[in-house]
């Protein structure tokens, strides 16, 4: 009974600290590559205070308050059924199908409590961002299905098991090249980054579903910001990359595999909604299939 | 269950037989009651009571199914020109019979306080509904092929009254679907005619021996004919263009009810024909020539087909219940997939998700309908904003579409869960990436659907609208509430459809209150949704404990880009809520669904004269029996001269 | 008409209001550290129908970084802090900076850009623009100059990261304290109808900052003219909770 106490708390917190860290590098990536300097450490933390500080906080009624409550705990489950080293949580519980549609819940939360804010421009940004995520997500889908195919299981702790009992050769990465490319294309749509970041659009539809969003709210939203990057990060991990041995190794990938994002982001425009559909329903969902059927072959 | 092993209880006293009986004669004059009483003020809540009684008979026979009981034979049987017609209730036709008492008991009692005052003939509308429940009655409990049909045939005929009751469109989406449902039924006709003369039997097990005689061309035609005769009522791909208009076209309350268990008669019957007597091995041993596939395989990727393409049509609608229907069709494909998956996890799956899918699907349409009661319309353009107005509608819709899209914490995901796994686990990639996105495309929908209705601007028209009376607003509350206790405890809705499993034969899912445990992942609702609440709970903490307090502000002050809003402009962005994806999928959806559906719409049109000419609405029952009687004898006719 | 408008009073000296709690150990900690977080982060919402708009791109990009020191740029006034009016106002383009502002959340400042915020600039004799900013919202700070270069901006935000540190910049307080003043400018040059959807009474009343100034003569006008749009549309404010603005 302990451990699932310390695995409630810690498994969020550890999330929401390394989010932190995975923002700011994300943030320093982005003003290196455009030669400058920098937020400092604190930054991402001096927002979230600053945001939750704020003296007014303005609602646009029950509902938005309530996709607040639904986004953080949403990602605190999600965090809860992740494997991680030392901590299993409720992994066992539920596997990776229930993971991928846990992640969903946040979402759709957050696309209620903004189409609560009756704003025009926050309903576009969540249209645009569910239409996203239907184009992204299937590549994605069928990395994981593929990789579920080859793991033969569906149960995170496994999957992680029968990838370090092989070392980095037996890791999904190496085994799956295809598919973890094409899983790789599809968690840097997922990430919202650059080309694919219609959705936020600031100039065009002002930040689209966070137009409405302000005081602690927002800083709900940057809280959710540090979650779906670790949430993203780990899950890549667990499939491809071999999950956790220990605490710096895994944290390493899961910074790898955002950086790897975040890195590529800067040299691209934005697509549009539809090209950004034909190109995930094109290039990751090709290259993923191609993928499938080489596991299917095996 | 092994509870009831040791002990005896009342109904084992009882006589088993009359059960069925009981329950087919009360259904029956029921019917004729209501058309008899149906104008009075107390017809809605005496059928809601004696669903309720009905529902009682339905959990004592499910009781003595569920403690080993094979089926509940009637006393009713009769004989024809030699044939033994017969009914009796097994596992199966309980549990959809258990969802067709369910759903009318919610229909009507919705439909008798202040919705049923509005219509124009509730009493006929009620009336009907009993007719329904005793026709559907009558199919699932029927005993051989030829009673089978009878209850086929009674079905669509009653389903076809039922329609037509919303007047105007309706009669014709009506009609639509009478000239596909008659299609459907020369098709299992000719096949039960065609085990006729192999056997020359019309019981459930001359089916068996008519296989196992058969040449496989003769097994493939007789495949064929079933799988679309059923198909046809549970909208399969090819045959799926009547099923949207002609159910959203009738009037709410029916309408619920159609849309949560009639097409899944088409499902019972394939379940029947195809699974328990024709057996899965067969179906995957009857390959089709040059290429990988089987039979079985063509009609899973059938399924999947249905269950992709209409969902992707639902996004397209404008209208709440077009797009309610459609997600209907394509949730059948969900059902069907599973079952034929075949493993004991994906036919509990299937099962499970026609029993989820009844109840959200009825909660749905029942606050769609306590929508267009107060604000007068469905068209998703045209709404908005009524979360103010109408909460309580809102709840009811926002948990029935987590449910149908599939999401934690409502029952929909467990059952959509069981049918991934068992893909997975069956070695369907393929299938199963359909079924992850149609799912997909159905979040995007659901959320147009909540979207357009409740949340964005509050138009100056519906100011003044109030919730909708306690006489709807309960019923359709109590449903999501079935679809959420059922998604944190799916042991429960597990043990229902153990007993049809268990009909069907096969082997049984081992499960717990909270799921199910396996050896390549578990799942266990009672934690996920238990930590997921519990994390929201943390949340609302996080929310309220942490910073000022929250202002409410009304719905103008709101960012425009510096543009002051005000009733006088409409900004709720409603119509095409998709465009990046329309312009994807749109000329697509156009230039095949669209058109497909304009050139059988005039198909059927002329048809639909042609037949209007023959009879009118008000003959149906006469015609009704005509059909019967020219079945019996042209049955009794070709057994004797054969 | 003129004679009939309402007078542009001057401007009193702008003080921090001492909040009940500020006595207890607990709030001031809070209230430092939230300052102290306050001051390193700082969304700005760049309003730039002035000429200066073109000296922003490089305060943000590679030559002066502004996110060294916490500032980024937001789009929307609901996440921003900072109101930074780039120049010249045209009377229509004020009224879009009065409903941005008070749609901002408080703690909300505003930095007047160039002469034209100040003192009209180089249009003090045009009809169609403000000539000081401050008449109408509260301004924290001005940075003076046609145009001033970037170093200027950074110095202005500097400084008012100093005092948000210090728990001086606190112009948003005087809007709220201050009101009528302000709501009488505006009327002055938008007419009698005037009106922005925030409802700033109640938010004060809710938040506690009404002051003797927050409502008068002007402020009657206003629940007036409320009075007026209700009764011409009925459904012009519908009630989306309690705090709605009711009739007197
Ligand atoms: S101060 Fe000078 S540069 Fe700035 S807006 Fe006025 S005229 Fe233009």
């Amino acid at each position: 009974m302990m451990s699932y106490v310390a695995d409630f708390i810690f498994m969020p917190l550890i999330a929401f600290v390394t989010g932190l860290g995975l923002v700011l590098m994300a943030r320093r990536v982005r003003a290196k590559i455009e030669r400058r300097v920098g937020p400092p450490v604190l930054q991402p933390i001096y927002d979230i205070v600053k945001l939750y500080a704020k003296k007014t906080q303005i609602s646009h009624g029950i509902m938005h308050d309530l996709s607040i409550m639904m986004l953080l705990g949403g990602f605190i489950t999600a965090e809860i059924f992740l494997p991680v080293p030392g901590f299993d949580g409720l992994a066992g519980e539920g596997d990776l199908i229930t993971l991928i549609y846990i992640m969903m819940v946040p979402m759709l939360g957050l696309a209620l409590g903004v189409g609560s804010c009756a704003n025009p421009n926050g309903s576009i940004g969540i249209s645009r961002a569910l239409t996203a995520m239907l184009a992204y997500d299937i590549p994605f889908i069928i990395a994981v299905t593929g990789a579920c195919m080859a793991y033969g299981t569906t149960n995170l702790i496994e999957i992680v098991q029968i990838q370090q009992a092989g070392g980095p050769a037996s890791w999904g990465a190496a085994t799956m090249p295809l598919l973890a490319f094409g899983g790789l294309l599809a968690v840097h749509g997922m990430m919202g980054k650059e080309p694919f970041e219609i959705y936020i659009a600031p100039a065009e539809i002002a930040t689209g579903p966070m137009v409405e969003m302000s005081g602690k709210y927002m800083g709900a939203l940057f809280i959710m910001q540090c979650f779906q990057l670790y949430t993203i990060g780990v899950i890549y991990t667990t499939l491809f990359l071999g999950g956790g041995e220990n605490w710096p190794f895994f944290l390493a990938k899961v910074f790898a595999v955002v950086f790897i994002s975040v890195a590529v982001t800067n040299v691209y425009g934005r697509f549009k909604t539809d090209t950004m559909i034909r190109w995930m329903w094109k290039w990751p969902t090709g290259i993923a299939l191609a993928g499938l059927a080489l596991v299917m072959a095996n | 269950m092994s509870l009831l092993l040791r002990r005896r209880f009342f109904w084992e006293e009882i006589d088993l037989m009359s059960l069925l009986d009981i329950l087919l004669l009360v259904a029956a004059l029921l019917a004729s009651g209501l058309f008899v009483l149906g104008r009075g003020s107390f017809a809605g809540w005496l059928a809601t009571v004696v669903y309720g009684l009905m529902l009682a008979v339905l959990a004592i026979a499910g009781l003595a199914l569920d403690s080993g009981v094979a089926f509940i034979p009637s006393a009713m049987s009769f004989e024809i020109l030699g044939r033994n017609l017969g009914w009796r209730l097994d596992g199966l036709g309980w549990f959809f019979a258990l969802l067709t008492v369910g759903a009318a008991f919610f229909a009507s009692w919705y439909g008798s306080g202040e919705w049923g005052r509005k219509q124009k003939r509730m009493g006929l509308q009620h009336a009907l509904l009993a007719l329904n429940v005793l026709a559907m009655l009558l199919l699932l409990s029927s005993g051989d092929l030829l009673s089978l049909f009878i209850g086929w045939e009674l079905v669509s005929w009653a389903a076809f009254a039922i329609m037509t009751q919303g007047g105007g469109p309706a009669v014709a989406a009506a009609y639509r679907y009478m000239i596909y449902a008659l299609a459907g039924a020369m098709a299992v006709f000719a096949a039960i005619m065609l085990v006729q003369n192999v056997t020359g039997g019309l019981g459930f097990a001359d089916l068996q021996t008519a296989i196992s005689a058969m040449s496989t061309a003769q097994v493939w035609v007789l495949f064929i004919l079933f799988a679309a005769g059923f198909g046809v009522k549970m909208a399969l791909m090819p045959f799926h263009l009547w099923q949207a208009p002609a159910y959203s076209e009738t009037p709410g309350a029916s309408s619920a009810f159609l849309n949560a268990v009639s097409a899944r008669m088409g499902l019972f019957a394939l379940i029947l024909v195809l699974v328990k007597l024709t057996g899965l091995e067969a179906l995957g041993s009857l390959a089709i020539p040059f290429t990988f596939m089987s039979a079985k395989s063509a009609l899973m990727w059938v399924a999947a087909i249905t269950m992709v393409v209409p969902t992707f049509i639902a996004l397209m609608q404008t209208d709440a219940r077009m797009l309610l229907t459609w997600h209907g069709i394509g949730q059948g494909g969900y059902m069907l997939l599973g079952v034929l998956v075949g493993t004991s996890l994906g036919t509990a799956g299937g099962l499970m998700h026609v029993f989820n899918y009844a109840t959200y699907q009825a909660a749905l349409f029942l606050a769609v309908t306590a929508v267009i009661h107060r604000a007068g319309t469905s068209d998703l353009d045209e709404l908005g904003g009524l979360i103010t107005r109408m909460p309580w509608t809102y709840v009811t819709l926002l948990m029935g579409i987590i449910g149908l899209a599939g999401l934690p914490p409502m029952n929909g995901f467990v059952s959509k869960w069981m049918i991934y796994k068992s893909l997975l686990d069956g070695g369907q990639p393929l299938l199963l990436i359909m079924a992850f996105a149609a799912t997909l495309g159905t979040i995007l929908s659901v959320y147009k659907l909540i979207h357009n209705i409740f949340l964005g601007q509050l138009r100056r028209e519906h100011q003044h609208l109030k919730e909708a009376p306690v006489s709807m607003v309960l019923p359709m509350l109590i449903l999501a509430g079935i679809g959420f206790v059922t998604g944190f405890m799916p042991g429960l809705a597990l043990n229902i459809t153990d007993i049809a499993q268990r009909a069907i034969g096969g082997d049984m899912l081992p499960h717990h209150l909270g799921g199910v445990t396996l050896a390549t992942g578990s799942l266990n609702m009672l934690w996920v949704v238990g930590v997921l609440i519990g994390a929201i709970g943390a949340g609302a903490l996080i929310f309220y404990l942490l910073g000022n307090r929250r202002y409410e502000v009304h719905q103008f002050d709101n960012y425009a880009g510096g543009h002051f809003l005000s009733a006088d402009i409409r900004y709720h962005f409603s119509h095409e809520f998709y465009p990046g994806l329309a312009r994807v999928i749109g000329p697509w959806y156009r230039g095949s669904i669209v058109r497909a559906e304009q050139g059988i719409g005039i198909l059927v049109n002329v048809a639909g004269d042609l037949w209007q000419a023959v009879f009118r609405v008000a003959y149906t029952p006469l015609y009704m029996l005509l059909v019967v009687v020219l079945g019996l004898v042209f049955t009794g006719s070709w057994g004797i001269v054969p | 008409m003129s004679d009939k408008l309402p007078v542009i009073e001057d401007q009193p000296e702008i003080c921090r209001s001492v909040d009940a709690g500020e006595r207890s150990v607990w709030t001031r900690v809070m209230n430092r550290f939230a300052d102290h977080c306050r001051a390193r982060s700082l969304f700005v919402l760049h309003y730039c129908t002035g000429c200066g708009a073109i000296e922003l791109p490089p305060t943000i990009t590679s030559r002066f970084d502004m996110e060294r020191v916490g500032v980024s740029p937001m789009v929307t006034p609901r996440q921003a802090d900072i109101l930074l009016i780039t120049g010249y106002l045209s009377i229509k383009t004020l009224k879009r900076v009065i409903l941005s502002y008070e749609q901002m959340q408080s703690p909300k400042y505003v930095i007047g850009f160039g002469s034209c915020t100040i003192n009209g600039g180089m249009y003090w004799n045009s009809y169609a623009t403000v000539k000081r900013l401050d008449q109408y919202i509260p301004a924290d700070l001005f940075i003076a100059g046609c145009m001033p270069r970037p170093e200027a901006v950074q110095q202005v935000l500097l400084k008012l990261m100093e005092d948000i540190d210090a728990g001086k910049a606190n112009g948003w307080q005087d809007y709220y304290n201050n009101y009528d003043r302000y709501l009488g400018n505006q009327q002055a040059l938008f007419g009698e109808s005037w009106h922005t959807p925030t409802d700033v009474i109640a938010e004060a009343k809710h938040y506690g900052y009404l002051a003797d100034g927050t409502m008068g003569r002007h402020t009657d006008l206003l629940l007036k003219r409320a009075d007026y749009a209700l009764d011409r549309v009925p459904e012009d404010y519908p009630e989306r909770g309690k705090n709605e603005r009711r009739l007197p």
